[in-house]
């Protein structure tokens, strides 16, 4: 099947479209960058870990992985498809990361380079995390197996089927193997609950070790001292059930990764002219005064003033308004803006750490975490751990002169009352709904997130790229135009890089040529094309060449053919088509919406058909998002902030829970709880909705159990359940809360499909 | 019956193995990566001899 990539050596691989400026890469020479991405480093081999977007399918497996073929420097490549990661072992004497970079770029697979390098740590400690589940399971599936064997053979066997040589044996290898559970499998939730008792706070971890414990300790008091068999084979089965719940969440955890700083968006270098050479250098590097050169569509790493006579910025990132700016020589420009048309020249005035768009960051990340899961545990724990006590003195007391049976009853009680279902049911169901949200482009942090979004009842949008879309129409108005006219324009307007033109060119086919005679940079453009004389600029200068004053203080971008004047292009953002009614859909199931945005009011009118107007805040800077969060939390209500840029990501942080937009084309998203394409936004109700059915499968999975085990335990007092049917119940009723959980996720969210 | 608890403690003894096997596997990283392996197969060594000449 791969037939078709044999190369004879590396010629010729570049077919992907012109290869990307490759001096970007040489900033990778310099050993404290390249360290960032260093996985391993032991005299002259080096292993580097790069994050590659663009990897996809089989072959690209096969392909980066026969990297060595390239360049003999090269030991070793291995590819991780799922997280779209490679590493590469290499001979830092032959050859270099640098080097390693321009092949990657060359076959068509640009490593993602960002400042903050590699998060080799994270990575790590999740992979150890997982490997732990994956130890504890093992060891638990392995006792639980074969105590319920040896269980099994007992009951089946009776009292007196079994001679005791045997007898003794089994109980020995029972207890043996339990051990082990006990100590190893067992021990996150029982290292919790001391944890968290230390705390002074009782979370659901609480019930769930005291129910464990009770069920070990007792059943060895009972072998022990012979006064019954114990239960053993049960306590093995949950253990290995809980961990399995364990496995789920972290799988689903693992799935994506959410933890971004500031420096994620940020590239990794940037072009300095340093005494009148220009060079490649880490973006650190940069000192107050420093001159800059960025380039159409990078980003502007460090707050400075423009050199450059003029230039436009796209600050869509920081402040979400979307239309670029136009700036004129001696402008301060934030960093985080992105140039777009000709490259800028650009002075330093911070050092890239001190940016505005840091501090921003900063503010943000100094915030507390907070996750509704541990909430809701916390609280449930309390709750549940008071309950069980009350019923289990209480049982105790009732039974008091008979000390045996008063202690029978109350570990009896703990044992039953051991929120299994609960530890088991939240995280199967939450897992597995994370795990289809995913499958349609939804990725949440974790699964608290679910709850949180439960429980909100005021949704707060930003607007530009949230619902309106990132891309503007030009919108004409004026005299009509044929279409001849109309594509002589635009074939004026594609030579000229000032945004406006480049929107009017759209997706023009270069069906007609057209000759430039002048362009005043930031003014207009005038040309020749089908034989008509085309002025495209602001209305003022339009006004200028005719002589006609009457325009001048028109919006827009003025057009003009063979000296007359036409009419005038608008931008104009678009609401998407299926806001309106996701809207009226959120306001029937009585949740707020509200409409708070940096951008300007010109959009009101369109917007004034979906939100009233008391509802809409334009012109708010992020400081003004937050305070506007802020308040509707204060007046008792649960903000979900739904937003898209870096703008709103302090707003984001303020809010109880949020959604970060992306169109297809952005692969950056700002941090926030959940990501979502912007596509699938008329899903939000529905997605509010299913949090809702969520709940509900869990709680259902709680009841269940409930009476299960009420009904089990009247029926085993009751004599009529015998000990081998007790033994397949157990584990039984664990696998149906399991089935139950998975099948309710995943019917609920057929709704998606 | 004597024979009995041979056979059972043989047979935990085989388990043991087992798990062990698991456990080193898990800790030298054999589950880390559970879906590109499922692609990786798919290739074929023929190159590998070409490369060889």
């Amino acid at each position: 099947m791969c037939d078709y990539y044999v190369f004879d050596g590396a010629a010729g691989v570049s077919q992907r479209g012109p290869a990307r400026d490759r001096s970007v890469y040489d900033v990778l020479d310099d050993a404290a960058t390249s360290a960032r991405f260093v996985d391993y480093a032991q005299g002259p081999i080096t292993r580097v870990r790069l994050v590659l977007p663009g990897m996809h399918c089989a072959s690209c497996v096969w392909l980066l992985e026969q990297l060595h073929r390239f360049d003999p420097g090269i030991r070793s490549s291995r590819v991780d498809l799922m997280r779209k990661t490679i590493e590469v072992e290499f001979d830092n004497t032959r050859t270099g990361l640098k080097s390693i970079a321009n092949i990657l770029s060359s076959l068509g697979y640009e490593p993602l380079l960002t400042s903050e390098g590699t998060e080799h740590d994270q990575d790590a400690e999740r992979r150890e995390a997982t490997r732990k589940i994956y130890l504890r399971l093992g060891v638990a599936g392995f006792a639980a197996g074969n105590v319920m064997m040896i269980s099994i053979a007992r009951y089946v066997a009776g009292e007196s089927g079994m001679d005791l040589t045997l007898l003794r044996l089994f109980t020995v290898l029972s207890i043996a193997l339990s051990i082990p559970v006990y100590f190893f499998s067992a021990s996150p939730w029982l290292l919790s609950a001391m944890a968290s008792l230390r705390r002074r706070v009782v979370n659901l971890d609480v019930p769930v070790a005291l129910g464990i414990t009770t069920l070990f300790v007792r059943s060895i008091f009972d072998i022990v001292s012979g006064g019954g068999e114990g239960f053993l084979d049960s306590f093995a089965g949950l253990v290995f059930f809980l961990l399995i719940g364990r496995l789920f969440q972290q799988k689903a955890f693992d799935a994506v990764s959410f933890d971004r700083t500031v420096r994620s968006f940020f590239p990794l270098s940037v072009r300095r002219e340093h005494r009148g050479s220009e060079s490649v250098v880490p973006i650190d590097v940069i000192r107050t005064g420093d001159l800059m050169i960025v380039r159409n569509g990078e980003v502007i790493p460090a707050d400075s003033i423009l050199m450059s006579a003029t230039g436009y910025v796209d600050y869509s990132f920081v402040t979400g308004e979307s239309v670029p700016i136009e700036c004129t020589s001696g402008t301060m420009i934030y960093a985080g803006g992105k140039v777009v048309g000709t490259a800028v020249r650009l002075t330093a005035t911070r050092p890239v750490s001190q940016s505005y768009l840091a501090s921003l960051w900063e503010r943000t990340a100094s915030r507390t975490p907070r996750s509704s899961y541990v909430k809701l545990s916390d609280r449930f724990g309390l709750w549940f751990t008071a309950g069980t006590m009350a019923i289990a003195v209480t049982g105790a007391v009732i039974w008091l002169p008979n000390v045996a049976l008063a202690v029978n009853v109350f570990t009896a009680v703990l044992i039953i009352a051991c929120p299994c279902a609960l530890t088991l049911a939240a995280p199967i169901t939450l897992g597995t709904a994370m795990g289809v949200l995913g499958r349609y482009g939804m990725y949440i942090k974790n699964i608290g997130v679910l709850l949180e979004l439960k429980n909100a009842n005021t949704v707060v949008f930003d607007k530009t790229g949230t619902l309106t879309s990132a891309k503007h129409d030009v919108v004409y108005h004026g005299s009509p135009l044929t279409p001849e006219k109309q594509e002589a324009i635009e074939a004026v307007a594609s030579h000229s890089a000032h945004p406006v033109s480049q929107s009017i060119a759209g997706n023009m086919t270069p069906s007609s040529t057209a000759n430039v005679m002048v362009e005043d940079v930031g003014r207009g453009v005038r040309g020749r094309s089908n034989g008509h004389e085309i002025v495209i600029g602001s209305t003022a200068y339009i006004s200028e060449i005719l002589g006609d004053i009457s325009i001048a203080d028109d919006v827009g971008t003025a057009v003009a053919i063979d000296g007359v004047f036409m009419g005038r292009f608008v931008m104009r953002s678009h609401v998407r088509e299926d806001v309106p009614d996701m809207v009226q859909d959120l306001r029937a199931s009585s949740i707020h919406t509200r409409l708070v945005t940096g951008d300007t009011d010109r959009d009101a009118v369109v917007l004034q058909e979906v939100f009233a107007r008391d509802e809409m805040q334009f012109r708010a800077s992020p400081s003004e998002k937050v305070a506007a969060v802020e308040e509707l939390r204060k007046n008792g209500a649960i903000v979900l902030m739904v937003g898209d840029g870096l703008n709103d990501v302090s707003a984001m942080a303020a809010a109880d829970v949020s959604i970060a937009v992306t169109d297809e084309t952005s692969t950056l998203a700002p941090a926030s709880d959940l990501v979502m394409p912007a596509a699938r936004l008329a899903d939000l109700p529905g997605l509010l909705m299913y949090t809702h059915e969520l709940t509900r499968v869990i709680s259902a999975a709680l009841w269940f159990t409930m009476a299960y085990n009420v009904v089990g335990i009247s029926l085993a007092l009751a004599g009529i359940l015998t000990p081998v049917i007790t033994a397949i119940m157990m584990p039984v009723s664990s696998l149906l809360v399991v089935g139950m959980s998975v099948a309710g996720a995943r019917l609920f969210a057929r709704r998606f499909a | 019956m004597s024979v009995m608890p041979l056979l059972v403690i043989c047979s935990i003894l085989v388990a043991g193995g087992f798990l062990l096997a698991f456990l080193f596997a898990t800790k030298r990283g054999q589950y880390d990566d559970l879906g590109t392996p499922a692609v990786r197969m798919l290739f074929d060594d023929v190159h590998k001899k070409t490369e060889n000449n």
